[in-house]
């Protein structure tokens, strides 16, 4: 009975290239992953330091920061409801129709006003709409308008210095402490506590009812 | 305790039926149509969805535009709702409403808080009348024979007219009314009567206002207005008056009652209620006689004979009878001036006589019964609609205006108002939709909605509220008192006549006044004045039985006589005792039902003098032998795109003679037809749902606590609860309806409901005891249930439904997958899914109704009862804001506010003194499906049984 030789299935590199493709599947299985998180996270993605074009290029940096006025004086009703809300044009015009009155650059102000039509400003802060937040209980409670929205006097146009993610909020409502700051420093761009954030935090939480705890629960935000 | 009776929901269950064992076993009727391989399918399709599940955050977040006002407001603050006091009409009577507002836009409509007659509660209409008001349906301008046309030209037209008009003093000039209580309406009647006095004016009120005034008239030689005085009664006696039922008195007396019911330990009020097709009234009876509508004038009289009332004779009762009018009689003797007798409207004038007669003799006038002069159509002399249409048909009329009645549809079928309208050479139809006299008159004149109007009407009681417009009105429409001064030739603002009005009345302080009125809600001190006058209607024998069987009319428990038939709310809320919803049915009685073998569905043709109606049989458990019952409101055909076609139309067979109990035949035909019936879905598996206690056991025993695996839950500061009280509740449907509207919960339509689909978050599930000829009926309103050891919880693979430290058990729809474990889990089946997409698209006309402060689900996503977490994080930013500590009272549900007898209280249950902690304490306290051990936040109130059925009765 002649020997009949076994014909090879598989070439002698055939494992290193299994252990190649197992490599290779993985890596782009996790890779995908880190990609997708990477992405979502992405400046593309969430539009931070992404100025829009706006009807009238308005300049927080001027009007905040050089001037000095509050944000209130504009964002009147940041104390009293949800919305911090985006001042009509007549605010506008109580100082420009004194200063700067025929402007080329605020003709769609003075138009608004003519014409009685709102003026359509490109909302740079923006949370999905099944988040429910509120502004007049986060500055009732000592967190400040930079903490949210950076450095708004330094910005010629308005652009989203953070990106509200989930994260970002669930960061500070698990541990408000070093975030909060006096009421009086509410509006302020530079206030720093001095020496440990925590100290002066943990001051105004206790003085302010802060409910530890509770802030994390999905309801408060989600409904 | 004895071992309670067998709760039952339907005669296929008591029956033993082997489908509908199936069905109930399947958690979703829907889902038991699977084929056997579709698991697998099921499994492919949702690898694909588990995968993805995390993507749904990922969509890019886009820039949109931010618009301020050009002048804001001092007031205006967007996102913060404010409230504004007026009403909305039923009948003609005012429902005093609170209207939140949101950005300018009516989103809900409250009972308002401090009205002397309704006192901060509501019911089903005033919850869906804020969804009319968006209807995209309406009549959004006026029209000759159908095509567009303005408002000058319908200026014009009266003008040319009211020369006619003029030079006869109007002769063939009529003006048909719906009713009214508005005192500017009335002004400007008046006026019109001095500027034509020769034109008639008549009343059509489909649902029974008339009738009642003409019982009066027959009791006691004048129109009055009869007032129950419920809070002061200790025994009512009712014959076939259902008047905890739907209408504008529902929430006067269910409030009374729910006090008189509550004012000692153990229930204060008790009903004796002789029904023919059960109703709200005769479901809470402690004691309740079946009796056929012909039944009532024999037996009211055979009760004034046991009071000793003169005249009175006792004629041939069955044993069933006599036994509850001895007892009625006892009862009578035994409340010493604390007893009132009532009669409904189809049981004809001889029965009011009867009641005026028993009530004077028993000292009720003056106590338990107000007569006033009748709160509507004051001062206004008016002739029917059944002598309107003789003089239309004879020619006599040629001119017919219409003010916000629909005679086409709704007038008896046996005048043939349609026929008589063609021989009018102008009608005018002056109303809120073109609907069926809309579409037959020459000019359709459309009305504002009650929220868009300057108008004023009196609540039953009588106290008046100034209608004030609580947005502008969207479409080119005018009001009432407008449309009505362009007929005498006057353009005036809406505002000014209503304020002319009121000028006379307040006087030199008009400015304060009105003011006031406007912020309170309604006009001090405008309550109806009560009368003293005796009984002074002549009494005869009751007549001898007619053969055939007993025909009566009842007005549907949401669509009302048919004006809220295009409101998809209402359509879709289950109806009480039947829980049908999307139609009518002709309810028979359970013994006829197995003599002629018909089951529910069959469809079954209704034989008034000729005039022939069809429509689906109902079997209802405990009505009166050889009685049928249908009812209005539905099968209209100009009603809107919600409304159209919808059931059967009663009308067409009603007689004009005796519009509410008539005889007639029956008989079945071969066909059936498809009912969307809620009691069988969502069905618990368990006993004892509801519980009883008597006067001699008047504590259930204490709950023993489960073991649990489960650590005990840390609790927050505030803890959440609820606890129902089942005695109190009349199943009136008004917290399922405030539900709706608060929470923006999605209409489904017919045919998923059929499926089992219904979303609503909070049912009122209806149980019956005992046999099927005269069960027992109770009411329980089930939301979720907070369970602090919730199964769903464990169910749920992707944690979409947490627990939150106050105990609630939270939805969070964003990570929600669809898998509805979490609803298989649930023992209470309170979970709601979105099998479709059942959103508006952005752009529809209803989409500005939705609460902004609540997420509209879209498909896929599990929902359910959130205590109105709105509400409670609301109530949370205005108590830290102030830094102070949540007060009992501060947060109210959306269904707590609406309920008419208080039967639901929501609080903090770690506050000792809250008035929810003290109902738990209660001996009547208990938990649903106690044996499961999952801890419900949400508990019961056991129902009293007082009636003869009770243990203290039964020895």
């Amino acid at each position: 009975m002649p020997r009949h030789s076994m014909t090879q299935i598989f070439s002698p590199a055939a494992d290193t290239w299994l252990r190649l493709a197992v490599v290779g599947f993985l890596s782009v299985c996790g890779g995908s992953v880190v990609g997708a998180i990477g992405f979502a996270r992405s400046a593309y993605v969430t539009s931070i330091d992404n100025a829009p074009h706006q009807p009238v290029p308005f300049s927080h940096r001027h009007h905040a920061g050089e001037l000095g006025i509050d944000c209130r004086y504009c964002h009147a009703d940041v104390e009293k409801g949800p919305k911090a809300g985006l001042p009509p044009t007549a605010t506008c015009m109580t100082c420009h129709s004194q200063i700067w009155t025929n402007a080329a650059m605020l003709e769609p102000v003075r138009q608004s006003l003519v014409e009685n039509k709102p003026l359509r400003w490109v909302r740079v802060a923006k949370l999905p709409d099944y988040v429910f937040f509120r502004h007049d209980i986060h500055i009732a409670k000592g967190v400040g308008c930079v903490t949210c929205h950076g450095r708004i006097d330094t910005m010629p146009l308005t652009y989203r210095a953070h990106a509200f993610t989930m994260q970002f909020c669930l960061d500070c409502h698990r541990d408000p402490t070093p975030n909060l700051r006096p009421a009086d420093r509410i509006t302020d761009m530079t206030w720093k506590p001095a020496g440990n954030p925590r100290d002066p935090g943990g001051k105004i939480a206790a003085h302010v009812g802060i409910r530890f705890g509770e802030l994390t629960h999905c309801y408060v935000c989600h409904r | 305790m004895t071992t309670s009776p067998r709760q039952w929901t339907s005669i296929e269950e008591l029956a033993g039926d082997a489908a509908f064992a199936e069905r109930i076993a399947a958690e979703f009727p829907v889902a038991a149509t699977f084929p056997p391989t579709a698991r697998r399918d099921f499994l492919k399709i949702m690898a694909a969805s588990f995968a993805l599940a995390g993507l749904t955050g990922c969509e890019k977040s886009p820039f949109v535009a931010g618009i301020p006002y050009v002048d804001q407001p001092e007031a205006a603050l967007p996102g913060v709702p404010r409230y504004y006091a007026t009403a909305v009409t039923l009948n003609g009577y005012a429902q005093p409403v609170l209207a939140t507002t949101y950005d300018g836009r009516p989103t809900k409509l409250d009972g308002l808080p401090g009205h002397p007659a309704t006192l901060g509660r509501s019911d089903v209409f005033m919850q869906a009348a804020v969804l009319q008001l968006y209807d995209p349906d309406r009549a959004q301008s006026p029209t000759r024979a159908g095509a567009p046309v303005t408002w000058t030209d319908v200026g014009a037209m009266f003008s040319a007219q009211r020369q006619d008009w003029q030079k006869d003093g109007g002769k063939r000039l009529r003006l048909l009314l719906s009713q009214t209580t508005s005192p500017t309406l009335a002004r400007q009647i008046k006026e019109f009567q001095s500027q034509f006095p020769a034109a008639q004016l008549h009343v059509h009120d489909a649902s029974g206002e008339r009738e009642r005034i003409a019982n009066a008239i027959a009791a006691y030689g004048e129109p009055l207005d009869l007032h129950y005085q419920l809070d002061a009664c200790s025994v009512v006696v009712s014959f076939d008056d259902d008047f905890l039922g739907p209408g504008p008195r529902q929430l006067l007396h269910a409030i009374e009652w729910a006090q008189a019911r509550r004012r000692t330990d153990v229930p204060g009020i008790h009903l004796y209620c002789a029904d023919s097709i059960p109703g709200a009234t005769g479901a809470v009876a402690s004691h309740r006689l079946r009796a056929a509508p012909s039944r009532m004038s024999h037996l009211i009289e055979a009760l004034a004979a046991r009071l000793g009332v003169a005249g009175a004779s006792a004629a041939d009762l069955s044993e069933q009878e006599r036994h509850w009018l001895a007892r009625a009689g006892a009862a009578i003797d035994g409340a010493k001036g604390g007893a009132l007798v009532t009669a409904g409207l189809g049981t004809g004038s001889q029965t009011a006589r009867w009641a005026a007669r028993i009530n004077d003799a028993i000292g009720a006038s003056g106590q338990t019964l107000k007569l006033t002069p009748p709160v509507a159509n004051p001062g206004i002399d008016v002739a029917s609609l059944g002598e309107l249409v003789t003089d239309m048909d004879n020619g006599q009329v040629d001119t017919l205006v219409i003010l916000d009645a629909n005679p086409v549809y709704t007038a008896p079928g046996s005048l043939d108002f349609v026929n008589a309208l063609s021989k009018v050479k102008t009608s005018i139809h002056i109303g809120l939709y073109r609907d069926e006299t809309g579409h037959r008159c020459n000019w359709q004149l459309p009305l504002t909605h009650d929220l868009e109007s300057w108008s004023d009407a009196r609540a039953v009681d009588g106290t008046a509220t100034i209608i004030q417009p609580v947005i502008t009105s969207f479409y080119d429409v005018r009001s009432r008192h407008q449309i009505l001064a362009m007929m005498f030739g006057r353009d005036e603002e809406a505002d000014a006549l209503v304020k002319e009005t009121w000028r006379n009345a307040f006087g030199d302080s008009f400015d304060a006044q009105w003011k006031k009125a406007l912020r309170d809600g309604f006009v001090a001190g405008s309550t109806a004045q009560a009368q003293a006058k005796p009984a002074s209607g002549w009494t005869e024998p009751a007549p001898s039985d007619v053969d055939g069987l007993d025909i009566v009319f009842r007005l549907d428990p949401t669509v009302w006589d048919g004006r809220y038939a295009n409101l998809g709310w209402l359509q879709e809320l289950p109806k009480p005792l039947t829980t049908l919803t999307w139609g009518n049915v002709i309810a028979v009685p359970p013994a006829w039902a197995r003599d002629f073998a018909v089951e529910n569905g069959d469809l079954l043709e209704v034989d008034i003098d000729g005039r022939k109606v069809l429509g689906p049989a109902w079997i209802m458990p405990g009505q009166a032998d050889n009685t049928i019952g249908l009812w209005l409101g539905h099968g209209r055909e100009n009603a809107g795109r919600v409304g159209n076609g919808v059931g059967y139309n009663a009308y067409a067979v009603r007689p004009a003679a005796t519009p509410w109990t008539t005889k007639g035949s029956v008989r079945k035909l071969d066909s059936r037809e498809a009912l969307a019936i809620t009691q069988m879905h969502h069905r618990m598996e368990g006993f004892d749902f509801v519980r009883e206690v008597s006067a001699a056991s008047p504590s259930l025993p204490a709950p023993s606590p489960q073991p649990s695996l489960y650590p005990p839950y840390p609790s927050a500061k505030n803890a959440w609860g609820m606890v129902i009280d089942i005695d109190s509740c009349i199943g009136c449907n008004a917290c399922v309806a405030a539900c709706t509207a608060e929470n923006n919960v999605a209409v489904v339509g017919k045919a998923q409901v059929e499926m089992g689909r219904e979303m609503h978050w909070l049912r009122i599930a209806r149980y019956y005891t005992g046999d099927v000829e005269n069960p027992r009926s109770y009411f329980q309103p089930v939301p979720c249930m907070q369970c602090e050891d919730a199964p769903c919880e464990m169910g749920c693979p992707v944690h979409a439904t947490v627990h939150s430290p106050e105990g609630i058990n939270q939805m969070v729809y964003n990570r929600c997958i669809g898998t509805r474990t979490c609803s298989s889990y649930c023992p209470y089946k309170v979970r709601r899914f979105n099998y479709l997409d059942y959103r508006n698209t952005p752009e529809a006309p209803v989409e500005p109704v939705h609460n902004p402060d609540v997420t509209v689900r879209s498909r896929g996503v599990m929902e359910k009862c959130t205590y109105c977490t709105q509400r409670i994080q609301a109530a949370h930013v205005a108590a830290d804001k102030d830094n102070r500590d949540l007060h009992d009272g501060d947060v109210v549900t959306a269904c707590q506010a609406a309920c008419p007898t208080r039967a639901i209280v929501f609080g903090d249950i770690n506050d000792p003194n809250s008035e929810v902690s003290k109902l738990r304490r209660s001996g009547r306290h208990y938990v649903l499906l106690d044996e499961l051990g999952t801890r419900p936040r949400t508990t019961y109130l056991a129902k009293w049984n007082d009636g003869p059925d009770s243990e203290d009765d039964r020895t």
